[in-house]
């Protein structure tokens, strides 16, 4: 478990080179704690997404630092030369569909990672369990993800993404397409997650709904960042 | 594709059942994969069948293909060239020994026997005045003789010349030499008789050579020459058989004429009629065989002779050699052959054993005598799906029929 | 360890049977074609092997007496069993004809032999051997002819006494093998309204139907009539003795050729058969071409169907040769199910083609070394499309 959550300073993407040249994302700032959830919000084409794959450690920034809890991942250049095994380790992801795999049942869905990184199946497996419980889907385990509702399903990916205890997950449009009960549902289970685990969550939305949950939201716009005070309603 | 299975609330019961099943059919179908290729192609045993070595009685028997042949056939021809004048018997006509059948031109032999009987008249005449002459020597001999004694008395007596004495003396010799002359021509009268006389029975003889007649009994068979042809001597103009001699001239291949004897019974089976069975017995072996053929020839004779059949007809002929009690009795499609050796393979413990044996008789039906190399209760392989070695897998069926390729 | 190539299997365990039973076709007709190249060799051997025989006398300069037409006297078996180290020779007769069997005919090769004389049927699977001196047969199965039926051979019946397995003439077609003598009449004697014209054209030869010489035209026309020639001796060497060596000796005779069994075998396998091993060669490649390709595109369809799983596994942490490993596996996994049926299907529609078809284990092995190799490279293609999915494609906008 991580002390600190995320911190990103001065962080740049530039797409290009000369004249045609993009700048994706302009000196942001971004600081979440361990057990925080905030929102970054913003139109389409404002570089959300690039931050969210700077921050997945699927893009290279251009310039800048990022700090996961006591480690420093990137300053100016990867620091860590096996970014796959970080993505595995460190970092969970929720994805605007769930994206389960689905020739594995769920428990194996969420086991999957531990199984594949080495850990014997059955302890992997209960820890799964664990958290399906934890998230209310325990009775679920042994079914396809095609026999579950997409609420299930979103639930079933946001265990995915806790198995392995990470300090950051990054939720990308999580409640796009649910109702306002499950999108608040939803929130409220990756609050508790969050605090439990103590797990830095950032959820990049443009999702009306559950945007007065959020304590703090960062909007982006253009590639630049500036932090806002958040409604913070309690769930 | 989903399983229509109910999904069982317990965890490892889903993951058994699907994955269960799946690993089941899997190994079902490793299986039949393995089961075929133990029980088809070449990795499969050799299925065979078996039978108990046999004892009992077999029937030897010679089978051989003959032509029915007439025993007695004769050609009908003229003893020199000539025309044929006419025939007055045709093909299937009944004929008695002695009966005209044909004539051929006689040409200009009546003409020299006319002549010869003129010379013959002649030459009686000859004789007679031969006898004449002779009787007239005679006299003239008696009374030389009768002078010449005179005068020899008177000649004693002086009363004539010894000249007039010798005179008659050579009158007398005279009288004596003519009177041989005459006997000597008489003689070769009589004997030009005699000569004209043979002549002409010869020509006569010819004459009636011209006139064909049936040596026997018999019917003719074909008319080989119509009036007007000519033919040279030696040609047929008809052909006759008797057809109370037909048989059947068989022949027997050299190898398996074993036992071939007079007097073996015969059945007969005529191609024209192979339903009717024939019985017959063998009335002649030859002694010439056919070296080139490597055939035996025996002639069977019918027991009765069948109605409707015809020369040079096609009959298959089987002799029955006497009945032999057998000890060990195989059937033959069970003895092989390795290298020089003959034998059969004995099925003992499982395996195949090549058995040396001597085999005896064989029956038609194919059964065969073993005189050597086996045992009572000896179990032999008769049919296989492939050749037998020493060490080929057997397996013992029923039998064999309708094997696959 | 999970292994994600066999859950993938599970869950469209249909969809993945199917493909493997149509791949397995494909394969089934490749292992069957390489046994109709075995079975033709097969075929020749076994006609050898048949024969009994170790060496195989015919007429001087022919390939005789299956690759080419031979034609030796029927007394030349005489001079050579006389000769050192020969310890059975034999006459034989081969023809390739007709054989009426009620309505409908049948190709087979009639072959004239002795009986306890190299050319006899070497087992047989029902019946018994010839015992009578003429119109009596031994047919191999695939004649369909039954025991005890009446066949027609030229003018000839025949009865079916016995039944054999296996013995085919080098193009496949069944043997019917009957009495030597039988065989000569057959394969030479024509048909009635031939004979007739023969003997009126001999007739009408004023040098041969001399009217002063009575019998002489019949004469003639009786040896017309009559065949003393043979395809060929067959000669068993005595044991000990080479067969090399016999066969020299036979040489010399001015008129006559012998060949060894390794000599017939690579006559009639290097060149009656070679063409039609090149034509199955060029074919099997072809078939191992659209194999491939075809289980190329099959993993290729799979995995771009399982691409946005693949990028989803890559950018949680998958690695990538977790991914590579499981669509070779999957790759695998389809050859084998693939082999399995192709194997399976050849043995059971193997014996219902016209001609033999030798299915061996060693070109089963070979062929499922092939498609595993097949595969494993046919899957190279999806796998390079999988290490190319860029993680961040999971994430949209």
């Amino acid at each position: 478990m991580q002390t600190f959550g995320i911190k990103i300073e001065g962080l740049s993407k530039r797409y290009g080179t000369g004249d045609t040249a993009v700048d994706a994302l302009k000196d942001v700032n971004m600081t979440v704690a361990p057990g925080e959830v905030v929102g970054l919000i913003g139109p389409s084409g404002s570089g959300k997404s690039t931050l969210l794959k700077c921050l997945g450690a699927v893009i290279e920034p251009t310039a800048g630092r990022m700090t996961l809890g006591d480690e420093v991942i990137f300053d100016d250049a990867w620091r860590i030369s096996d970014l796959r095994a970080l993505r595995r380790d460190k970092i969970g992801f929720v994805f605007q569909a769930p994206y389960l795999i689905p020739f594995l049942d769920v428990t194996d869905n969420v086991a999957l990672l531990p199984m594949l990184a080495g850990q014997p199946n059955a302890a992997s497996r209960s820890r799964a369990l664990e958290l399906l419980t934890a998230l209310d889907v325990a009775h679920r385990a042994k079914a396809q993800p095609s026999e579950l509702s997409g609420g299930e399903q979103q639930r079933v990916a946001i265990a995915r993404a806790l198995v392995n205890q990470p300090p950051v997950i990054l939720a990308d449009e999580p409640t796009a397409p649910l109702d306002s009960e499950r999108a608040l549902s939803v929130m409220r289970i990756l609050n508790r997650m969050a605090q439990q685990y103590r797990t830095a969550v950032i959820v990049v939305t443009h999702d009306e709904k559950i945007m007065p949950t959020f304590k703090r939201i960062y909007h982006i716009r253009d590639g630049r960042t500036h932090e806002e005070v958040g409604e913070g309603k309690s769930l | 594709m989903k399983f229509s299975i109910p999904v069982p609330a317990s965890g490892s019961a889903l993951v058994r059942s699907r994955g269960f099943w799946l690993s089941v059919l899997l190994l079902a179908l490793l299986l039949a994969f393995g089961v075929i290729v133990a029980r088809s192609g070449p990795l499969a045993p050799t299925r065979v069948t078996v039978a108990k070595v046999g004892e009992g009685a077999i029937t030897p028997a010679l089978f051989g293909i003959g032509t029915i042949e007439a025993r007695r056939a004769y050609l009908i021809g003229p003893t020199t060239a000539g025309r044929v004048l006419r025939v007055l018997v045709d093909v299937g006509d009944r004929v008695k020994a002695g009966q005209l059948l044909a004539e051929m031109d006689p040409v200009d032999l009546d003409e020299r026997i006319t002549a010869l009987d003129a010379s013959l008249a002649r030459a009686g005449n000859a004789v007679t005045a031969s006898e004449a002459q002779r009787r007239d020597a005679e006299a003239r001999n008696q009374l030389a003789g009768i002078n010449a004694r005179r005068y020899k008395d008177l000649g004693d007596k002086k009363f004539v010349s010894s000249s007039a004495v010798e005179a008659k003396l050579q009158e007398e010799i005279s009288a004596r030499a003519g009177l041989n002359a005459a006997e000597a021509n008489l003689s070769a009268a009589r004997q030009d008789t005699l000569r004209l006389g043979a002549e002409r029975d010869g020509l006569r003889q010819q004459r009636g050579n011209v006139r064909l007649l049936a040596p026997s009994d018999g019917v003719i068979t074909a008319r080989d020459a119509e009036p007007g042809s000519t033919v040279v001597a030696g040609q047929a103009v008809l052909r006759l058989i008797e057809p109370a001699s037909l048989w059947v001239k068989t022949r027997f291949d050299q190898g398996r004429s074993a036992g071939l004897a007079l007097g073996l019974p015969a059945e007969i089976a005529l191609r024209s009629d192979p339903a009717r069975a024939l019985s017959g017995k063998v009335v002649r072996v030859d002694l010439l065989s056919d070296s080139v053929t490597e055939e035996r020839i025996a002639q069977i004779a019918f027991d009765t002779l069948p109605e409707g059949i015809s020369l040079g007809e096609l009959a298959e002929v089987t002799l029955k050699l006497p009945t032999i009690e057998a000890k060990f009795l195989v059937p033959n499609a069970s003895i092989k052959r390795r290298g020089e050796q003959v034998g059969v393979w004995v099925h003992r413990s499982g395996a195949a054993h090549f058995v040396v044996v001597k085999p005896g008789k064989a029956s038609l039906g194919g059964q065969v005598e073993i005189v050597d190399g086996l045992g009572e209760g000896d179990q032999v392989i008769v049919h296989s799906e492939r050749e037998i070695t020493a060490d080929s897998r057997l397996k013992v069926v029923e039998s064999l029929a309708g094997a696959g390729k | 360890m999970i292994n994600l190539a066999g859950r993938d299997i599970l869950h469209s365990w249909g969809k993945f049977a199917f493909t493997g039973i149509g791949l397995g076709l494909l394969i089934g007709a490749t292992l069957t074609m390489a046994g109709v190249y075995r079975g033709m060799v097969d075929d020749a051997k076994v006609l050898l092997t048949n024969s009994g025989a170790d060496l195989w006398v015919v007429q001087k300069d022919t390939l005789g007496p299956y690759a080419e037409s031979s034609s030796l006297h029927d007394d030349v078996y005489r001079s050579i069993l006389g000769m050192p180290g020969v310890a059975q020779a034999a006459n034989v007769t081969y023809l390739t004809m007709q054989v009426r069997r009620g309505d409908n005919d049948v190709r087979a090769m009639v072959v004239g032999f002795e009986p306890g004389q190299p050319g006899e049927p070497g087992y047989l699977t029902a019946g018994r051997q010839i015992t009578r001196s003429h119109y009596e047969a031994v047919a191999d199965v695939k004649t369909g002819f039954q025991l005890g039926e009446r066949i027609k051979i030229r003018r000839h019946e025949y009865t079916v006494v016995g039944l054999t397995r296996r013995m085919v003439s080098s193009g496949g077609d069944p043997m019917v093998f009957i009495p030597l003598k039988d065989a000569q009449e057959a394969q030479f004697l024509k048909d009635n309204d031939a004979i007739l014209n023969e003997r009126a054209r001999t007739a009408a030869n004023p040098g041969l139907n001399r009217p002063g010489v009575p019998g002489l035209l019949e004469a003639i026309q009786a040896s017309q009539a009559s065949n003393r020639n043979v395809n060929a001796v067959l000669v068993r060497v005595r044991d000990g003795e080479t067969p090399d060596e016999v066969a020299a000796g036979i040489r010399r005779w001015k008129h006559l050729q012998a060949y060894t069994r390794a000599q017939m075998e690579e006559i009639l396998v290097a060149k009656l058969i070679a063409t039609s091993a090149k034509q199955i060669g060029m074919f099997l490649v072809i078939l191992a071409i659209v194999s491939a390709a075809i289980v190329a595109f099959i993993i290729y369809t799979m995995t771009l169907g399982k691409i946005r799983e693949i990028a989803v596994l890559k950018l949680i942490g998958t690695r990538s040769r977790t991914i590579a490993g499981m669509i070779l596996q999957q790759a695998l996994g389809l050859g084998l199910i693939g082999f399995v049926v192709g194997k399976i299907a050849a043995t059971f529609w193997a014996p219902a083609f016209p001609k033999y078809v030798l299915l061996e284990t060693g070109d089963a092995l070979r062929g499922f070394i092939a498609v595993m190799l097949i595969c494993a490279l046919a899957s190279t293609l999806a796998i390079r499309a999988a290490l190319r999915v860029d993680p961040a494609t999971a994430i949209g906008g």
